[in-house]
């Protein structure tokens, strides 16, 4: 292992550490609610930085399958509550109020936390791979491929809010169950929740190095710096970007069910434009090409937004100031929060007493994830 | 035979505020290759800055036209100036500052002007019916589709036939080769980038009678207004003439016969085919690369 890689990985460890020691000092469980809903969108930022910031693929539309994700954890948690909440043939409270008469055949297999599950991850991935086979097949790059995801979410969107009877339309799905596994009960508010949700971004942001690491990581970072030339050296280019653009959708099909659970419910807005903006901002801010600096960035701006969101004006003028800071990141830190501090690191290496006679190597950080096409 | 006609009037009349509001964004997208996502947010305040002097100064709508056009090229001017211009080489990047850009316009909109919906009087001399074979139509309606013809005419007449056009011509085609010739690319780009957003104050000002104002309504423009140039194609204006045309109509004619929201889905689903299968556009002037 590179002494980098050691480096890198003894420092997400330490993060990580520290965001599961949270709830040991912390037992406010209103608070916890909220700090389990910052790492749910810590976790969507390492989703999109593993496509955007390694691969090279700007989706617009992150929250597409975020929201799929939320949906089916949805459905499995209403069907939960069925004998409890409604009388009437054991149907969804919403179901019964639009006239349906019998569950349809797509909410059937919720009926199967498994299948739940499962669904919530695999789902997301597979209508990724459709759009992504769809879109990288035809050699479709840059801002074109950012504007067709940012529309492919709007069409999820608009087919969920207009289905009323099958998918609750602009409400959502509200009046979940509890999710439990093995004997254990997940409530909303209580530290079990936040164990959850730490855990499984512990899990995908490790999982998400490792991939990064490995051969196929390498070859998608090749192919977000010189995609002809990967192209020519014989490998299947739109297959790599496929596979990086699926994984990402399945972190973020994630990232959705564990939403729902914290939020105990699921809505149109989930998909919505406002927040897969959001998305982008965070992992610019955080830096898109580091998996840690991405998940901090959400942290760090949903966490102000949060604290400021006590009062309307000053949530109103967090807006203004959001903007201008995403403006001026993109202006002059293209590699966001982390590409700052690792080259502030490297210049502090450089400067030590010790350096050999010969001159350090210029290693200013490559302008990576830049479009070499031109739009013309 | 009226209903006919009156059926082919509403789509022309959605496809003239259809070409108002595509004509700055084909412009800006055409010379400079920047997709300015706050293009929306342009004409957005355009019709605050009709609704502003009409309260404030009593000024009828289409005298405040030209002040409208000037402080909008102005504001364009000034982003260019400050953010786009570091940008040229990073195409996706000018997605993501002309978004943050739309989020501040929107909210400091929202901040001084206030969140509600607000109301922009038609022009008295405008304001009757007029009878086009049998089908009635506001007269208002009608000057907004010979205005925006004459818009676009004045703009082909730029590009065509001016000493500005001919400069603006060479450097779409190639930049480099027009810079050893002496033009200065980043004036001219700037300036087109200026004139781009001061369309999209006057197309903002001219749909504020029809519409509310509000701070999100650019939104539904900047989607709108990009089909128009994804289908007509980025280097030529006949072809965003075209598709503003075909567009209104086709808008009109789905939103009569079918669910508005199913009506969006299935654009969206074009849009997502048209741009994998013809990203240069329907209508293409073929250009030396």
């Amino acid at each position: 292992m590179l002494a980098r890689t050691k480096t890198e990985v003894a420092l997400y460890a330490a993060v990580c550490v520290a965001i599961l020691l949270v709830p040991v000092f912390l037992q406010d469980a209103f608070l916890l609610n909220k700090y389990a809903r910052y790492l749910v969108f810590g976790m969507l930022a390492v989703s999109l930085s593993l496509s955007w910031g390694y691969g090279g693929i700007l989706n617009l539309g992150q929250a597409m399958t975020f929201g799929i994700g939320s949906y089916c954890m949805a459905m499995l948690l209403k069907l939960k509550t069925v004998p409890v909440h409604t009388g009437a043939d054991g149907l969804p409270d919403f179901m019964v109020w639009n006239n349906v008469t019998e569950l349809p055949w797509f909410w059937t297999p919720f009926y199967s936390p498994l299948f739940g599950v499962l669904a919530g991850i695999l789902l997301p991935a597979g209508v990724a791979a459709l759009l992504g086979w769809f879109v990288f097949k035809g050699r479709v790059t840059g801002v074109y491929a950012a504007i067709i995801t940012l529309a492919a979410m709007v069409v999820v969107q608009l087919i969920i809010i207009d289905q009323q009877a099958f998918t609750g339309g602009f409400n959502g799905i509200t009046d979940l169950g509890q999710f439990d596994i093995a004997g254990l009960t997940f409530d909303a508010y209580g530290s079990s929740s936040y164990y959850l949700v730490a855990i499984c971004l512990t899990v995908t942001l490790f999982l998400a190095l490792a991939i990064t690491k490995s051969k196929a990581g390498l070859i998608v970072q090749a192919i977000r710096d010189e995609e002809d030339r990967v192209r020519f050296f014989g490998y299947d280019v739109a297959l790599y970007k496929i596979f990086i653009f699926s994984v990402s959708a399945a972190i973020a099909g994630l990232a959705g069910m564990l939403y729902t659970i914290v939020m105990e419910f699921a809505s149109p807005t989930f998909l919505g434009v406002p927040l897969s903006l959001s998305v982008v901002i965070w992992v610019a801010v955080g830096g898109r090409q580091s998996l840690l600096g991405a998940m901090l960035g959400a942290l760090i701006v949903t966490g102000v937004q949060g604290a400021l969101s006590e009062s309307e004006t000053f949530l109103d003028t967090w807006t203004l100031i959001m903007g201008l800071l995403f403006v001026l990141v993109v202006l002059f830190l293209p590699q966001g929060l982390a590409g700052a501090f690792a080259s502030l690191a490297r210049r502090f290496e450089r400067q030590r007493p010790t350096p050999p006679k010969k001159p350090a190597p210029h290693t200013e950080p490559v302008a990576n994830g830049r479009e070499v096409e031109s739009t013309r | 035979m009226e209903i006919f006609v009156s059926q082919i009037m509403t789509g022309l009349s959605i496809g003239s505020i259809l070409l108002l509001v595509a004509l700055g964004l084909a412009i800006i997208y055409g010379v400079t290759g920047v997709i300015n996502l706050a293009h929306g947010e342009f004409v957005m305040l355009g019709a605050y800055a009709a609704w502003f002097l009409q309260t404030q100064f009593g000024l009828g709508l289409l005298a405040s036209l030209v002040p409208i056009f000037l402080l909008l090229a102005l504001f364009g001017w000034l982003i260019e100036a400050l953010v786009i211009r570091h940008l040229y080489d990073r195409p996706l990047d000018t997605i993501l500052a002309t978004w943050g850009i739309g989020v501040m316009a929107q909210q400091a909109i929202r901040l001084t002007a206030g969140g509600e919906l607000r109301y922009v009087q038609m022009p008295e001399s405008l304001s009757q019916s007029v009878n086009i074979l049998g089908a009635t139509d506001s007269a208002y309606r009608l000057f907004i589709l010979f205005l925006a013809l004459g818009l676009f005419a004045l703009t082909w007449a730029i590009y065509r036939h001016t000493n500005f056009g001919l400069k603006l011509r060479a450097i779409t085609q190639n930049r480099a080769v027009a810079s050893s010739f002496g033009i200065n690319a980043g004036r001219i780009y700037r300036t087109t980038f200026a004139y781009g957003a001061g369309m999209a104050g006057l197309a903002g000002a001219l749909v504020s009678p029809l519409k509310s104002v509000s701070p999100e309504m650019g939104t539904t423009y900047v989607v709108d207004a990009f089909m128009v140039v994804v289908l007509g194609g980025t280097q030529s204006l006949m072809g965003t003439l075209a598709s503003s045309g075909i567009l209104g109509e086709l808008s009109g004619y789905l939103a009569f016969y079918s669910n508005d929201t199913i009506a969006k889905a299935l654009v969206l689903l074009a849009i997502i085919v048209l741009i994998r299968f013809r990203p240069q556009g329907l209508f293409t002037a073929r250009l030396r690369a």
